[in-house]
């Protein structure tokens, strides 16, 4: 048996190799250049200890941007769980269209992000712009949507959610199709009303779903990258930025490579931390079936 | 069993050598392919730029004749707005296209990269207004420039007229100021500028800049700017002029999230006045409506004792790498491209005038103002000479935080580009 561990242990080492170069090396490149002033393309650096890390402390745009980040992480994954698991309960009903609906609310995930947030772009655009003219209809004046950094980022966050709640619907459906009909059943004969069977029966057994929809979607708006991209830039200035587009404008635009890895270096901290934390609480939650 | 194992094995094995042949395909493949592009003796040339639309297509043509004429290929490579991260990427692993456009930066950026060409036939014909712009301190070039990047304001000339505004009398930003409440008061946008890609904003400062630092020869910093010395004071001027516009309404209600292409329809569609963009955002605009009659003036000057001055820069500017294996090659492509013929049309098809004596393009409207104004001085972009690399990104997002008002962005802004200054500049 051991020999034959040993044997499938060998079936690793493609898969490792792999995530070594592709992962572990780039990771390892990046922890190294976060000590250095490299500008990102000259063939020279100078090694500058832990002043990247200390210069974002006071930085204002890397606070900012942080802050976002957890706004478009958090309020990401509370939009889509709600909104997924009323989309799973109202979509579980049999009811005719049903497959249809169900459809249409997957559809977008299917969509590039980046092209969602051109899309979105016109959407919002102060002249011309869909929700404009829907207001000019009503004889509102134009608003600036996107000039206002707060608004920006309410925006981007309800975007995202909207684009990505079909993920949160399939995972809770999936859910709710495994849950035995003897549990509800039980709770009958108890005399549960529909909200203490929702609150008791139906909501510890969906647990396990509630892991996978809160994990992804919480991975996936704390790296929100490319419609933040394509909707605004990161702007008006820097007010709408994830640490994502923090990393790429600061190695890129401003030519700070070793400043943008040392920021690279924190989001993935955060990320592993966030998402990891929350896996741990909600596991604990689960329960047998 | 054994079997079973055995087969597992080999796909196993089988699988990581191709996906690892996969990842180090790109070099090896243009090696092999920089050797022989396998058809015949003709060499594969890789011929990256910066440039898109007719400019692209023009440079592309050019490159097509070439490959007919001399049996070579060119792999000719147009990534558009992603070129700029793309050839940072290249330089970090020094593994460059073996031609390539410079925009902007053929000195300041590139050098070190490329090929001098001051021995090519050409250089004694490159033309007065660019040759400055683009040889170094130790008197060496390394582009060939195909045109020439001459920038004033452009503007609507209708939206003015009918505003009532003397194009030629404005001289000052004071002078300039009055035209945008005439044409304000006609309810119309004096400045339309798209905000959203934050890089209109920093062409605002590359504008406006070498008014306040550099074309007044009474109180120039350009040697304190070369020297190290960033003056905020002045930064403070600069600034506040954006800012003084913002208050006084010449800006487009959406110059925060607008972008490049709403400028142009705005400005093609007379509804205003002027923008901050080179000559080919006329060739933009009349692509929109090509009815407009649109022209351009010279950057006023700061103080009434000071004259406006225009911009010149690189626009498509070719120059070959240092360390590519088919140098001669590239090096016949970057003479082609210098033949007055072939020259001439990439030119016009840019709008601009071409880079050396030899060619002449016949550039319309562009051309005639250009004519107008061929005895005003001429300042390279202000970025490019006179900050550090890197820069640019901290003008445009100093400026953004002007455009939405924020509290004391003035002064933040001057002490942001101090800071960076100080932190990018090398002697």
């Amino acid at each position: 048996m051991k020999k034959r561990n040993r044997v499938m242990n060998l079936f690793y080492i493609p898969a490792l190799i792999l995530f070594s170069i592709f992962v572990i090396y780039p990771l390892c490149k990046g922890i190294a250049l976060s000590f250095t002033n490299w500008n990102g393309y000259s063939q020279t650096y100078k090694m500058v200890g832990l002043s990247n890390y200390t210069r974002m402390l006071t930085d204002k745009n890397v606070i900012r941007a942080f802050i976002n980040t957890l706004i478009y992480g958090g309020m990401s994954t509370l939009l889509q769980n709600v909104l997924g698991l009323a989309l799973a309960l109202f979509l579980n009903q049999k009811f005719k269209g049903r497959a249809v609906t169900r459809t249409l609310v997957y559809l977008p995930v299917m969509i590039a992000p980046l092209i969602m947030g051109y899309v979105m772009y016109f959407f919002f655009s102060f002249n011309n712009g869909a929700l404009n003219d829907l207001l000019a209809v009503f004889g509102k004046e134009a608003v600036d949507w996107l000039s206002d950094g707060k608004t920006a980022v309410a925006i981007l966050t309800i975007v995202n959610s909207l684009q990505f709640v079909g993920i949160s619907m399939v995972i809770y459906l999936a859910g709710l199709q495994g849950i035995a009909d003897m549990y509800y059943e039980a709770a009958d004969i108890d005399g549960a009303t529909p909200l203490k069977k929702f609150r008791y029966v139906m909501l510890p057994l969906l647990q396990p779903a509630v892991t996978s929809s809160v994990t992804i979607n919480l991975i996936g708006g704390l790296k929100l990258f490319d419609i933040i991209m394509a909707l605004t830039s990161g702007g008006p200035g820097y007010d709408s930025h994830s640490l994502s587009t923090l990393v790429h404008r600061t190695y890129f635009a401003s030519e700070n490579a070793g400043y943008a890895s040392a920021i690279g270096i924190i989001t993935f901290l955060l990320i592993a931390v966030f998402s990891n934390l929350i896996v741990q609480y909600l596991k604990k939650k689960e329960v047998e079936m | 069993m054994k079997a079973k194992k055995l087969l597992s094995a080999a796909l196993a094995v089988g699988m990581t050598v191709s996906l690892a042949a996969c990842g180090g395909g790109t070099e090896d493949s243009a090696k092999d392919g920089a050797k022989d592009s396998g058809s015949g003796d003709g060499k594969t040339i890789v011929f990256s730029t910066n440039v898109v639309g007719g400019k692209a297509d023009a440079l592309e043509a050019a490159c097509k004749a070439f490959e007919e004429e001399t049996g070579n290929v060119v792999d000719f490579q147009a990534p558009g707005s992603d070129y700029e991260e793309l050839m940072k990427t290249k330089m970090a692993s020094n593994q460059l296209p073996d031609l390539f456009t410079t925009h902007g930066w053929s000195v300041a950026r590139y050098s070190d990269y490329l090929m001098p060409v001051n021995d090519q036939e050409w250089a004694a014909d490159i033309d007065d207004q660019i040759k400055g712009v683009i040889t170094n301190a130790d008197g060496d070039m390394f582009v060939l420039p195909v045109d020439i990047d001459i920038a004033g304001l452009i503007c609507n000339m209708d939206v003015l007229k009918d505003a009532e505004v003397d194009v030629d009398a404005i001289k000052t930003w004071d002078d300039f100021a009055a035209a945008c409440d005439k044409v304000a008061a006609k309810g119309k946008n004096p400045i339309h500028m798209g905000g959203k890609d934050s890089w209109p904003i920093g062409q605002f400062f590359d504008w406006a800049a070498p008014s306040f630092y550099v074309t007044d020869d009474a109180n120039s910093k350009a040697e304190d700017l070369k020297g190290g010395k960033f003056d905020t004071a002045t930064w403070e001027s600069v600034a506040g002029l954006l800012d003084g516009w913002v208050k006084a309404g010449y800006l487009n209600e959406d110059c925060l999230t607008a972008d490049y292409n709403s400028d142009i329809e705005s400005l093609a569609s007379g509804n205003t006045a002027f923008c901050f963009y080179g000559n080919s955002a006329i060739m933009d605009a009349k692509g929109v409506n090509p009815d407009a009659n649109l022209g351009m003036i010279p950057v006023p000057s700061a103080s009434a004792g000071d004259e406006p001055s225009l911009i010149a820069g690189e626009d498509i500017a070719v120059g070959v790498w240092k360390d590519t294996e088919v140098k001669e090659e590239a090096v016949e492509l970057l003479n082609y491209l210098a033949k007055p013929d072939v020259m001439k049309t990439i030119a016009e098809a840019a709008g601009s005038k071409a880079g050396l004596k030899t060619a002449e393009a016949e550039i319309g409207d562009i051309g005639e103002y250009l004519k107008k104004y061929e005895t005003v001085e001429t300042y390279p972009y202000f970025d490019r000479e006179y900050l550090p690399s890197g820069m640019w990104d901290v003008m445009c997002t100093t400026g953004a935080d002007i455009l939405s008002q924020k509290d004391g962005a003035v002064i933040s802004a001057a002490k942001v580009m101090e800071q960076n200054f100080n932190d990018k500049y090398m002697p």
